[in-house]
């Protein structure tokens, strides 16, 4: 290769790596921000300032969903299955998504009033990576409930 | 290995090669983005969560990983004009431009489609995976107007090569954006080989054929710029002149 040749792409090559570390360094100083949401642990540990505006995102736990039909609101505790934030909101400003159930991920934005309880004015649905037909899943399901049974008897033989 | 280097960049040769190619690459587009659309509508099966919304992941997916393989290629393309100089490279950079702008358009398309199903929003300005892909989308739309921006033509090859570097590094920002911070897009699925599993083949294969189908359909638009751009720079060239005479 020509020296000049070589000369312009050793330049090129320091170009791309200056502008490769100077993107990363700023992403991660404002990966804070970049997040889209707190997770129910970090508003746990007091990470949102009270009254601040934010989003959190977490599961729905189960049996945690409650619906007023007559007012449209709605309760629910968003979990990561180490802390648990109360969720309060109502249908009237916005219907909830179809994938909107316990055990579903969701984003929601709000801020968290003097009662510790998330008022939310928007609840969006994740989905997660993981395609199934429903007889896949419902064969998955199965095969998850006997071998909970199988560990239960287990269980049982080991109390014994 | 110079040899075939400094063929490659001929535009003679490139167009008459990419004329033999042209046939063979629009009837395996043909076939495999046909037979993955009547695969994807009839006979996907439906999600377990999301019924049949799933069916535009087909599309998607195809759609938005092609649309990152623009900047790469406008890159490499790029790095080629600035060390060497070859006249090729810079017409395949320049003709990129516009259709990975389109790629990428059809990208953000087709997800808020998708999420306004199953997320309940159109739009979140909040997820980094969303304004990283309307990011490249408007780099495109930078490179293409610079392009046109600058009279002179090594100028502008030379400004755009810089500022497809930089769309580089963007990719690798969509790629990663879902693992590096929390988002409202999920992650990259990871295929499983056998059935009976999440992600199983019922749902990849005819992902996969609609990627291979999408690609090919890049290649030949891309190649077809070219040749135009061939055809207009080389006007005066004689072996341009015997085309034109010959049709």
């Amino acid at each position: 290769m020509k020296p000049h040749r070589r000369n312009r792409l050793a330049l090129i090559l320091f170009i791309s790596f200056g502008l490769s570390v100077t993107v990363g360094l700023t992403l991660f100083a404002l990966s804070q921000n970049i997040n889209m949401f707190f997770t129910p642990t970090q508003v746990a540990q007091g990470e949102v300032q009270p009254g601040q505006a934010f989003r959190i995102g977490g599961m729905v736990k189960e049996g945690s969903l409650v619906k007023n039909e007559l007012d449209l609101a709605v309760r629910f505790t968003t979990t990561d299955f180490v802390s648990d934030v109360p969720i309060a909101y109502n249908e009237a400003s916005g219907i909830l998504p179809d994938l909107f159930r316990e055990g579903q991920g969701i984003v929601a934005e709000g801020s968290v009033d003097a009662f510790g309880i998330f008022q939310a004015t928007k609840v969006l649905a994740k989905h997660d990576e993981n395609y199934m037909s429903p007889e896949v899943k419902a064969a998955m399901d199965a095969a998850k409930l006997l071998n909970a049974d199988e560990s239960d008897l287990v269980n049982e033989e080991l109390t014994k | 290995m110079w040899v075939w280097f400094a063929k490659l960049g001929s535009p003679k040769w490139f167009y008459e090669i990419s004329g033999r190619w042209l046939p063979w690459m629009s009837g395996a587009m043909v076939l495999s983005i046909g037979f993955a659309t009547v695969w994807a509508l009839l006979f996907l099966p439906p999600d377990y969560q999301q019924g049949y919304t799933s069916r535009i992941l087909v599309v998607h997916v195809a759609v938005a990983g092609t649309s990152l393989a623009f900047f790469p290629l406008m890159a490499v393309a790029g790095a080629i004009t600035l060390v060497w100089k070859m006249k090729l490279a810079d017409m395949v950079a320049k003709n990129a431009a516009p259709i990975g702008a389109w790629f990428s358009f059809l990208t953000l398309a087709t997800g808020s489609l998708w999420g306004s199903v199953t997320w309940g929003t159109w739009w979140e300005w909040s997820d980094s995976r969303l304004v990283s892909m309307l990011f490249q989308f408007f780099l495109m739309i930078g490179v293409i107007s610079l392009r046109s921006a600058l009279d002179d033509n090594d100028q502008s090859a030379r400004a755009c090569a810089l500022l497809a570097i930089l769309g580089c590094i963007n990719v690798v920002v969509i790629k990663y954006s879902v693992e590096w911070w929390n988002t409202l897009h999920q992650p990259a699925s990871a295929v499983t080989i056998g059935g009976g599993d999440v992600n199983g083949p019922e749902f990849w294969v005819v992902t996969l054929l609609m990627i291979l189908g999408v690609y090919l359909f890049m290649g030949i638009s891309l190649i077809l710029s070219t040749r135009n751009e061939i055809l207009e720079r080389e006007k005066n060239a004689v072996w341009v002149q015997e085309i034109a005479n010959d049709s």
